[in-house]
């Protein structure tokens, strides 16, 4: 069968538009606010081989999952399906995201055959569970999320299956809504079977197949042809997600080994920490399709997204590890898995292209939900904020600052103060970018969003779910990490922080005090002292970067005019390069430590050689080779060390493109940035 | 006495005369002038036989505040914000451009953020002052801005849409300082809620309005010297006109001054030839703008977009597909596309003959002989039959397909985007077009239309007189209309009638006003109003028609939830908020009576200019040219036709046959034979 260029454009643009037109349907039909209202929903056209056909503008931490789902529906019931079978599902363990997605899935005959499975993965506002919403930052275990729902034909010849539906609904709050919500997805559905048996009819269903197994190879061979270019080896790279055990921080380990072997990739995983009992861990699907969503956005931002561009790469998650969570441990945050899985694949494709990638993205989804009862208004209220914080630098621009992240697809972060102010006793005092939040770089990780809300109502609570809080954005190529998200609340002239940073649940917040919330910045990219001095000057006066941080950072000198000394900044470049602290390495068997659950990369230095590099024990720093993103370790001062060496173990030196032997930069990163001082500045 | 209508396209300007003793139309095209626009519609009106003194109405569209924005070329720009909020025009609403591309560019707003800056004052949600506008603080940034010679300043302070008076003296201390700059207030061109959008409308407005006024002062300056003397209004994005001191002021009106034209004359024409239910296609030469018109009502948003900047005042819902007659088609990673990318008018498609040599729309037709090269494109461009043929063949050897199939592929490939244009704006929203018929203008728009509405299954296409010169016979036939809206947020068990009517008379008492002073007596104006209402808990609005006597609340509910039933289907039993009072205000004018068409002593045979060889789904063709003026009406003729008149090119494909009504509309409609 053969099919001309023009007959496949214009059928793959009829399969995008069956998906526009899906979406089209779920807003106009949909019960939750957060489908219609928020978008966070997405629509999708499957084949029967799960592989993902065609989407639109639908937020890729849904669509790029959802194959997974549709293989567990297909495992299932596989030769079993009939018109007017409809899949329903929702369970993590089986291919879904996080309980609040629920997954309508809708076979699609032609002439007797399964052609497709046109679906939706809409976010119901509640699915039951320990609070209402469903999502809490306190679930020990999956059954505290909601209800499971594996894969069950929710519709049987087009009926109902009234027993199924009665169950689900009874588990449910507001239980009408959530009826309504399952209605959407199914007319969303319907609309595509419609059109897609519209284009059988005009142009045959073997057309019609035809032009989606050619799109799919396409996609794959344009994506086989970007690995190809790469060369072959195995990338390293290791990052971390936030715990406190028993009030206790501890870093969970998310190590990656990234394969290219000719024009295919194996994503690694083998070594991540065991899954935990905390809403930290996500599913075997989440973390594949954020590689997928990497792996897209950085080699071929500008196809229509289908399973083809996947086809080339391999995702290895062991299972009941903080990857691939098994039954029972929660998986109700599965955006910061996969914002972690996304910047271990910058970290080590960093090593490979460092063109194409940017410095680590704003980190996390930084849930912030302040609330209680007004008693003035005499009704219960919560605001939900989850400003985003600053994109990565890359090679030819700096980072975009508070934007949405790209597993997020067009999704509003900042919301209208004016829309706050009208619906909440809040008064949004300030919401400005964060002076110096943005990692240093020749071009500049985008800037953090601060925002300081006042809170007209007594006994108010504060609840901070985010990651990110301790470990930054990192830059690559010698470029700086980003600020860390922070918050805390300002009482009376008083300013109260956190033990757990990150993780704060139900804090007490009177009449008058202010919760002050700030995203996370973008890592930088390329040495500092190597940007424009002009274009620092502009930063300045653009209120972007301080004074101090363009002579300390950028060694930037500045007269009193703003303008830049290029004597005074020749020199003083050459001094901040010159006593930037590095050491020789030394080849050592294993730089880990093993915690309670899992273990952390540690840096082992000479008292001597701490105090030179003004360390202390338990900083977090980076060793940098400035040929890739760097890495990351906690200080231990250890006196056996011996003086004027860095003990580093292969898997560090390969992440760093180092050898041993060489002299490597040893820098400390503030791990949290004290409100005081951010006051001292504003006041200033 | 007379009346000219005149619109600037990106490529041509067109003029549209009427003499109203005479009833006689005279239609005209001349290049646009893109530095300065005003020297192009002076060539034009010379070239018109018209009499000075007898011009009494002279009705504008322009690009000038649109390309301004697009071209990022308008004033040295500050914004004045309240203390902690200068980077809401900085950072927008945190969304992101280009999904999945780790190297999405941050945005650049209109005004570095250096010039973003906070004044001491702050009002609550209802308007009242929290903290007093700190006057010295204004006064020491109006120096400072002084310095820095910005051209204009848009005054943006947080909920100035209850309370407009911080906003209204800052403005008067800056000016103090700035005596020659543009100063905008937002509380004036948008008493909205959500700043984001109110910021930018007012930005975008600020950041034109220098420019438009020196555009304004130059045409005033050479009619003048032409000696005419007739008034000069000009083309809002709304559909109605407004004197063009008031566009001076509110630039930001005019974004879509071209399109807004056409969609007036089509829901005009419509009307006069009994199409009620329209979808308007205007095809130009980069890009296609559709509007949806039901019972000769077209439907409007707040959700309009000018480069990256939200534009929230009242406007056409115009949907727009970058796809027109220059569109090019190329091949890049194994994908075939046509448009966005565009010849544009210089060098312009490989047929013009000025160096173009990748195919476009345009040279897919002139290659399949659909557009004819013996008249002059515009009365200006020679078509080179040759050039477009090559251009293609080239396309196509690269893709192995015969030089007609490549044509015929780039025409199908420009057709689906703009059905696809046409679904947004009705199958997405639970439309069905087939109830439609399309009406297509813009030189290249009837070439392409048949095909069009084949892709959607319309059954009915309508071909206006004069379609290469629509906008601006629109110009002719719009009335003066202006937008007002205040947000006052309540739920509606909160409000009596008393609480609406009187919100809506301020309005209504605004209008009237500047009504009377555009020299409207009471009897020719008009007013509608409507309210953007919502369930608590959500975050976007429907409008809901009002009447401005409104006697009983039980009925605006129920309004409200059958405008919502139709658009989400359901209803639910959240307390219902109104958060918004509009009220649409207009000024009628007399209207044209089309011209009707002479038809003495013509026939088919008469009409026939000869014929020529075009292929259809790849077969040649013998196809008749019919010349428009000569057809006579109410007679039919079947595709496959080329009907052909000055300024535009009408296909009837083979399945179609056509006719001319008694208004001198051409009708295609589809043969039933040929099901979809």
């Amino acid at each position: 069968m053969s099919i001309d260029p023009i007959t496949l454009e214009v059928l793959t643009q009829g399969l995008i538009s069956i998906v526009r037109e899906m979406r089209a349907t779920v807003c106009r039909t949909a019960s939750s606010v957060a489908i219609y209202d928020a978008k966070d929903f997405s629509c999708g056209l499957f084949a029967p081989d799960s592989q993902v056909v065609a989407q639109s503008e639908d937020i890729g931490s849904h669509v790029v999952p959802l194959p997974w789902s549709v293989r567990s529906a297909m495992e299932k019931f596989g030769n079993d399906l009939a018109p007017g079978d409809v899949i329903l599902s929702n369970d993590p363990y089986t291919g879904g995201t996080h309980l609040n997605d629920v997954t309508v899935i809708f076979p699609v005959f032609e002439g007797g055959r399964l052609i497709f499975f046109p679906a939706v993965r809409a976010h119901w506002a509640d699915v039951g569970g320990m609070v209402p919403g469903s999502m809490s930052g306190k679930a020990t275990e999956i059954y505290q999320e909601g209800v499971r729902i594996p894969p069950v034909k929710i519709q049987e010849a087009g009926r109902f299956n009234q027993a199924a539906l009665d169950i689900l609904l009874s588990n449910m709050r507001v239980p009408e809504e959530r009826l309504g919500d399952l209605e959407a997805s199914l007319a969303s559905c319907r609309v595509a079977q419609k059109r897609i048996h519209e284009i059988c009819a005009r142009y045959g269903v073997d057309t019609l197949l035809e032009a989606v197994r050619l799109d799919l190879d396409r996609s794959e061979a344009r994506m086989r042809a970007c690995i190809a270019g790469l060369p072959d080896g195995v990338y390293r790279f290791e990052d971390y997600l936030e715990t406190y055990m028993g009030g206790r921080f501890e870093p969970l380990l998310m190590p990656l080994a990234l394969t290219v072997a000719g024009d295919r990739m194996i994503a690694d995983f083998t070594g991540a920490s065991p899954q935990v009992p905390f809403p930290v861990n996500s599913t075997a699907a989440v973390t594949a399709a954020s590689v997928f969503i990497a792996v897209k956005s950085i080699f071929d931002p500008a196809a229509p997204l289908n399973q083809g561009s996947f086809r080339p790469i391999e995702v290895i998650a062991p299972p009941a590890s903080i990857v691939n969570v098994q039954r029972p441990a929660p998986a109700g945050s599965h955006g910061e898995i996969r914002k972690r899985v996304i910047a271990t694949m910058v970290g080590a494709l960093s090593q490979v292209v460092p063109d194409l990638v940017a410095g680590d993205l704003c980190r996390t989804s930084f849930h912030n939900l302040i609330g209680g009862y007004d008693a003035k208004r005499g009704r219960e209220w919560v605001h939900y904020e989850w400003s985003a914080g600053g994109n990565g630098a890359f090679r030819e621009s700096d980072g975009p600052s508070a934007m949405a992240t790209i597993d997020w697809g067009d999704l509003v972060t900042v919301q209208s103060t004016e829309v706050i102010e009208t619906r909440m006793p809040l008064v949004v005092e300030t919401s400005r970018l964060a002076v110096d939040s943005g990692g240093a770089g020749t071009t500049r990780g985008g800037l953090s969003m601060q925002r300081s809300m006042r809170v007209l109502a007594a006994d108010s609570r504060y609840s901070l779910l985010s990651d990110g809080a301790v470990v930054p954005a990192f830059g690559v190529m010698g470029g700086l990490s980003g600020v860390q998200v922070g918050s805390w609340v300002e009482s009376d002239g008083a300013i109260e922080s956190f033990d757990t940073p990150g993780k704060v649940a139900g804090h007490p917040v009177g009449d008058g005090g202010i919760v002050v919330v700030r995203s996370a910045g973008g890592g930088g990219y390329g040495d500092p002292l190597l940007r424009d001095p002009a274009e620092v000057a502009e930063d300045v006066r653009e209120g972007y970067v301080s004074r101090q941080a363009a002579h300390d950072l950028y060694g930037v000198a500045l007269d009193t005019r703003s303008a830049v000394d290029p004597v005074a900044t020749e020199t003083l470049r050459r001094r901040l390069r010159e006593a930037r602290f590095a050491l020789p390495t030394v080849l050592v068997e294993e730089s880990y430590e093993r915690g309670a659950v899992s273990k952390r990369r540690i840096c082992r230095l000479h008292p001597r050689d701490a105090a030179a590099a003004h360390l202390q024990a338990d900083d977090l720093v980076e060793i940098d080779s400035r040929r890739a993103a760097p890495l990351r370790a906690w200080l231990r001062i250890d006196p056996t060390i011996a003086l004027g060496t860095l003990p580093i173990d292969h898997a560090g030196l390969e992440i760093l493109r180092a050898s041993a032997g060489e002299r490597l930069e040893v820098r400390r990163i503030a791990t949290v940035v004290m409100p005081q001082a951010r006051l001292a500045e504003a006041a200033e | 006495m007379s009346w000219l209508g005149v619109d600037v396209g990106g490529t041509f300007t067109d003029l549209v005369f009427l003499d109203r003793e005479g009833g006689r139309l005279q239609v005209l095209k001349t290049p646009s002038t893109p530095s300065d626009q005003s020297e192009g519609i002076l060539v034009g009106i010379g070239r018109l036989s018209l009499e000075a003194k007898s011009l009494e109405r002279i009705v504008h569209g322009t690009t000038v505040a649109t390309n301004t924005a697009l071209e990022a070329d308008g004033a040295r720009l500050a914004v004045l914000a309240t203390e902690g909020h200068r980077d809401v025009l900085v950072v927008g609403r945190g969304n992101r451009m280009a999904i999945y591309n780790i190297k999405a560019r941050p945005n650049r707003p209109l005004v570095p953020r250096s010039r973003c800056v906070e004044v001491r004052e702050r009002l609550g949600v209802d308007g009242a002052v929290a903290i007093p506008l700190d006057e010295e603080n204004v006064a020491a940034v109006g120096r400072h801005l002084a310095e820095e010679n910005v051209e204009a300043v848009a005054v943006c302070f947080l909920h100035s849409y209850a309370n407009g008076d911080h906003e209204r003296r800052a403005a008067e201390i800056l000016s103090r300082f700035l005596p020659k700059a543009v100063i905008t207030t937002s509380s004036e061109v948008l008493p909205e809620y959500r700043e984001y959008e109110r910021f930018s409308t007012t930005a975008l407005n600020a950041y034109v309005a220098p420019r438009m006024r020196r555009y304004l002062g130059e045409l005033r300056n050479r009619l003048g010297s032409a000696g005419i003397s007739a008034s000069l209004s000009i083309m809002t994005s709304n559909g109605g006109t407004l004197p063009a001191e008031r566009v001076e002021a509110m630039p930001v009106l005019s974004m879509l001054s071209g399109p807004a034209a056409g969609v007036i004359a089509a829901s005009f024409v419509g009307h006069a030839a009994n199409f009620p239910d329209i979808v308007t296609c205007d095809m130009g030469g980069t890009s296609t703008d559709v509007c949806l018109v039901r019972g000769g009502e077209f439907s409007m948003t707040t959700d309009g977009k000018v480069a990256a900047f939200p534009v929230k005042i009242r406007q056409i819902d115009i949907n727009t597909v970058g796809a027109g007659g220059g569109s090019i088609a190329a091949v890049s990673g194994g994908f075939l596309t046509v448009g966005p990318r565009s010849a544009k008018a210089y060098p312009g498609p490989a047929c013009f003959g000025r160096g173009g040599t990748e195919p476009t729309v345009t040279d897919a037709n002139v290659a399949l002989g659909r557009l004819g090269t013996d008249q002059l494109l515009g009365g200006e461009i020679r078509l080179d039959h040759a050039a477009a043929t090559a251009a293609v063949a080239r396309l196509g050897h690269e893709l192995g397909l015969s030089t007609e199939r490549m044509a015929e592929g780039i025409l199908r490939i420009a057709v689906v985007s703009m059905a696809g244009a046409i679904k947004e704006v009705s199958v997405l929203r639970g439309i069905d077009p087939r109830d439609f018929a399309l009406l297509s203008y813009g030189g290249a728009g009837p070439l392409q239309a048949a095909a069009i509405a084949d892709e959607l299954g319309m059954r009915t296409v309508v071909v206006p007189p004069m379609p290469g010169n629509f906008s601006a016979f629109g110009l002719l036939v719009a009335d003066v209309r202006r937008d007002f809206v205040r947000t006052r947020v309540a739920t509606v068990d909160t409000l009596s009638p008393a609480d609406v009517q009187a919100m809506l008379a301020e309005l209504i008492e605004v209008g009237e006003a500047e009504l009377e002073a555009a020299g409207f007596p009471p009897d020719r104006r008009r007013f509608a109003a409507s309210l953007d209402m919502r369930y608590s808990g959500q975050s976007f609005e429907l409008s809901v028609p009002v009447e401005s006597d409104l006697a009983d609340m039980a009925k605006l509910v129920n309004g409200f939830e059958t405008v919502y039933r139709t658009r989400y289907g359901g209803t639910t039993t959240a307390p219902i908020e109104i958060v918004s009072y509009r009220v649409a205000a207009w000024g009628l004018s007399d209207k044209p009576a089309l011209p009707s068409v002479d038809t003495a002593g013509h026939t088919m045979e008469a009409a026939q200019r000869g014929q020529r060889s075009i292929v259809f789904d790849g077969t040649s063709h013998p196809t008749p040219i019919l010349d428009r003026e000569r057809m006579p009406i109410n007679a039919a003729a079947f595709g496959p036709v080329v009907i052909e008149e000055a300024g535009s090119s009408t296909i009837v494909p083979p399945s179609w046959s056509v006719e001319r009504d008694r208004i001198g509309c051409l009708v295609l409609r589809r043969r039933e034979e040929s099901n979809q």
